[in-house]
């Protein structure tokens, strides 16, 4: 009797193998050029309007702010105005997003987990989550200079107020759709209360988790900026206030650009990271 | 009665002033409520505007937001804006930076500073030095507030700068500032003389010190504490409403001066918002006459304009024509 030879016998996978890789790389490059083709474009008419339209002075040409980004992070900008140099505020900004951030994490992540499968604490819990998830987070900028004082711990609030209900509402989601089948796999192989839930549970609701940590982040940088502009003597926020006096619009563009950056670099840094290591090591594929 | 008399004031000068030409209507910017800002009103309620032929559309802006006024009034938005004096030299400054004529410019000011270091009455220390080492929280009303700009002027004349201080500048919208003490989230404040003297009256702070008095430098006390600025285009092309404009706030400067206190007090209190028991505390302390004169205009300059270029903040390029229009301030 013929025996099936496995594919890798008979020579077919590795060039299998090559061949998607290939592909990949050309999708890859395929994409990064269309992105950077998109991003050019997009520098090339701020550039010509802002020369064409004498602008120069509201909406500096992206090469005149390119030069002053150089200038301030290579921190030889003489007019420089603005205290602490430029990786101190940023420092300072991140310090307080990432403290927003993760005190929303270390409470959303749980109670969404719970909520999320404990209907009787939801329906007692979930109103009034979802009665104070509609203020805006600026709107907590006063209350929050009034409970914490003008300070770190007023942005930091504020950060928590604004990062905390997307985290919350994506993992309370993700944990309450899980597909009944698999818990019932699960529990078929004896996986119960906690083992169920780190087993079965949480990995399940892992991709929500990662969408909800990637919006909350994006929320983080936003609220940081206007925190720092009302309640803060550092900090990029309070670069970007202090340039507006100054009538400095490049240096606002600069601030705009730089907090651009961190935030897809902290995304990068933190979620990717996040989602490389339970989603590989849970082996789950993102709905 | 009184304020039924003030009341008609304006309606009479109206009637006098009809059928001699049609006014010309002006969009003004200012500060409000705010207590440096108060000639506006004084101007409005005595129809000094009226008198001299204009017309207002007004645009108040809330404490601290001088920079989106003068944003409104470099995009031609607003013809005149009531309460800065060094944003307009910050943004002229970036115009003739860039090779550019500069779009606004002051043409008239206050008469007296009225600037004040307030600090709390927990705060230990009598002379600056004392003050040095301490890490003391101050409220200003924005980033380029004038107080920040004085008191930096009058450090470097000192040889000092604010780095030499421990102290961290807080932005706080001024009607904030008081709560802010009292809470103590601040441990004092730059600001006017409204703000300084509702600390003394819940005697949460001292003046520790005040441009009036002389504790900012002797010239400190010839300087304008507010400023009135227009947008250069509308004035060359109408310098004739730019010199009414100057000349109607001139006006209500005089009608204040002879008007009895407690007149003046009722229209100061009803632009502030404050209690009239505050402003007839603040009478003594705070003068909103108008009237800068060109000795005046060469202090701030002097002053104000070395401490802003020691700092980087305004060009070495800008000139003392760039900031003024002279043409409307007062030859003496």
């Amino acid at each position: 009797m013929d025996t099936i030879q496995p594919v890798s016998d008979i020579g077919l996978r590795p060039n299998f193998q090559r061949h998607v890789r290939a592909r990949d790389r050309r999708i890859r490059l395929r994409r990064i050029l269309r992105g950077g083709a998109g991003i050019l474009a997009i520098l090339l008419v701020w550039q010509v309007m802002s020369q064409a339209l004498d602008l120069d002075l509201l909406l500096p040409p992206p090469l005149t702010v390119l030069r002053n980004g150089v200038t301030t992070l290579s921190l030889s900008d003489s007019h420089w105005l603005y205290g602490p140099n430029i990786y101190v505020h940023l420092w300072h900004s991140f310090l307080r997003a990432m403290a927003g951030f993760g005190a929303a994490a270390i409470i959303a992540i749980p109670l969404g987990l719970v909520l999320g499968r404990v209907g009787v604490l939801r329906e007692f819990v979930l109103p009034a989550i979802k009665g104070v998830y509609p203020i805006p987070g600026i709107a907590w900028i006063p209350l929050a200079i009034l409970w914490f004082g003008l300070g770190d711990a007023a942005v930091v609030f504020v950060v928590f107020a604004t990062t905390f209900f997307p985290l919350f509402f994506t993992t309370e989601a993700g944990a309450r759709q899980i597909n009944p089948t698999v818990l019932d796999a699960g529990r078929c192989f004896g996986a119960r209360g906690i083992t169920l839930f780190f087993r079965v549970v949480l990995p399940a609701t892992v991709p929500f988790i990662i969408t909800g940590l990637r919006i909350s982040l994006g929320g983080a940088w936003r609220m940081i900026v206007a925190g720092e502009m009302l309640a803060s003597q550092d900090g990029i926020g309070y670069v970007l206030m202090e340039s507006r006096f100054q009538f400095r619009a490049v240096d606002l563009m600069t601030a705009m650009i730089l907090i651009a950056i961190v935030g897809y670099v902290t995304e990068k840094a933190i979620v990717d990271t996040i989602e490389k290591r339970t989603l590989e090591k849970w082996e789950v594929k993102p709905s | 009665m009184k304020r039924r008399t003030l009341l008609a004031l304006p309606g009479l000068i109206a009637l006098e002033s009809r059928g001699a030409r049609a006014a010309d209507r002006i969009k003004v910017g200012m500060l409000k409520p705010n207590i440096v800002t108060v000639i506006y009103w004084i101007a409005v309620r005595t129809g000094a505007f009226e008198k001299n032929g204009l017309e207002i559309a007004e645009n108040p802006f809330p404490s601290g937001q001088t920079a989106a006024g003068i944003e409104q009034l470099m995009r031609g938005g607003l013809d005149f804006y009531l309460g800065a004096s060094g944003e307009v030299a910050h943004a002229d400054s970036r115009y003739v930076e860039a090779g550019k004529p500069p779009p606004i410019a002051l043409i008239e000011g206050g008469i007296a500073g009225g600037s004040f270091l307030v600090l709390q009455n927990a705060v230990q220390g009598q002379t600056l030095d004392q003050l040095r080492g301490q890490k003391l929280r101050i409220g200003i009303s924005n980033p380029s507030s004038y107080h920040l700009i004085l008191l930096r002027a009058f450090l470097r004349d000192h040889g000092m700068t604010t780095d030499d201080f421990k102290w961290q500048f807080l932005t706080v919208g001024g009607p904030e500032m008081l709560p802010a003490m009292v809470s103590h989230q601040l441990d004092g404040f730059l600001h006017d003389a409204l703000t300084t003297t509702l600390a003394l009256r819940s005697k949460v702070g001292f003046v520790f010190m005040s441009s009036d008095r002389g504790d900012m430098g002797e010239q400190a006390k010839l300087l304008p504490g507010t400023g009135v600025c227009g947008n250069r285009a509308f004035m060359d092309k109408n310098p004739d409403v730019a010199r009414r404009f100057a000349q109607a706030l001139r006006d209500a400067s005089a009608a204040y001066d002879a008007a009895p206190k407690e007149q003046m007090v009722a229209v100061m209190a009803e632009w502030s918002r404050q209690d009239p028991a505050v402003i007839d505390d603040v009478y003594d302390r705070f003068n909103p006459r108008v009237g800068m004169t060109r000795q005046a205009v060469q202090v701030w300059w002097d002053l104000l304009g070395s401490a802003m270029l020691a700092r980087g903040e305004i060009s070495p390029k800008l000139t003392l024509n760039d900031i003024f229009d002279l043409r409307f301030i007062r030859s003496e």
